[in-house]
């Protein structure tokens, strides 16, 4: 395929941005490199329908909100059967279905420094993030990359408000403990 | 009939509900009676909100990202595109 002056220009103009944002939304540089073509590719093919009502860059952050968006609806499907499954809980949850001694939350002092602006924190965060398993990622990002309603979130997956929350709470179990472990209880040792 | 003192499994999943749906009346009420009771499932409403809170804040913080880009990546990643087929 012959890329037109119009779309090397972009490609040549956007390909930073494009990247950086994909990269910001998946922390995976192979992915968003993926990605990033993907969106010029599609791009290519839909040019007769870009109305130029706004500006090239924005329609093509679209296309990629829209990839990465796509990218994990598939990986939430890939495995949809597992995040039910009543091993994972058993180290959170006893045989009566009550916290485990050692999974129970503990406090966390969150006065201490302002926690928004430490870059540190942000980047345990991201840390923690990567370290869940891909289903429970993807659903985790997947509710953050786009302001919308759970409930349109649940038609867009084509699960049941049920699985989705059930889903949801197994990621933020996984997370919060990541953050407890590698955050609030090394707080006294930094 | 239901059983009126939830779980803390049980809690924590309505806890999850009630963030990102609405809970029923009886659920409301099932989940204030065990919140009254449990501690752990108190701090983990509240830390699940945190996180939300977090996840916002950097969300929005694309320099604060733990990757760094190169420009040379950015030149390779360009000439891939360039070269690629549909």
């Amino acid at each position: 395929m012959q890329w037109t002056d119009e779309l090397v220009e972009w490609i040549h103009l956007y390909t930073k941005d494009l990247y950086k944002w994909a990269l910001h939304k998946t922390s995976d540089k192979m992915l968003s490199e993926d990605l990033v073509q993907d969106t010029f590719l599609t791009a290519a093919e839909y040019l007769h329908k870009f109305e130029r009502k706004s500006q090239p860059k924005t329609w093509l952050m679209a296309i990629l909100k829209n990839k990465i968006a796509d990218y994990y609806k598939e990986t939430i499907h890939q495995r949809s059967q597992k995040y039910v499954s009543i091993d994972f809980l058993e180290s959170f949850f006893n045989e009566r279905a009550h916290w485990r001694k050692e999974s129970a939350p503990q406090n966390w002092d969150c006065e201490s420094e302002n926690l928004l602006d430490n870059p540190l924190f942000t980047q345990q965060i991201e840390v923690c993030l990567q370290k869940l398993p891909a289903q429970f990622g993807a659903c985790i990002r997947l509710k953050f990359l786009e302001e919308k309603k759970s409930k349109d979130i649940c038609q867009d997956l084509a699960i049941s408000a049920t699985n989705y929350w059930q889903l949801l709470h197994r990621a933020k179990l996984h997370l919060r403990s990541c953050i407890e472990n590698n955050w609030f209880k090394k707080q006294g040792a930094r | 009939m239901k059983k009126i003192f939830l779980s803390c499994q049980k809690a924590s999943e309505l806890i999850e509900k009630k963030i990102n749906f609405e809970l029923s009346t009886v659920e409301g009420m099932q989940l204030s009676l065990h919140k009254l009771l449990c501690d752990a499932c108190q701090r983990y409403e509240k830390q699940s909100l945190l996180l939300e809170k977090w996840i916002i804040n950097k969300e929005k913080k694309a320099e604060d990202s733990a990757l760094q880009i190169t420009e040379k990546e950015i030149d390779e990643l360009k000439e891939k595109i360039l070269k690629s087929e549909k």
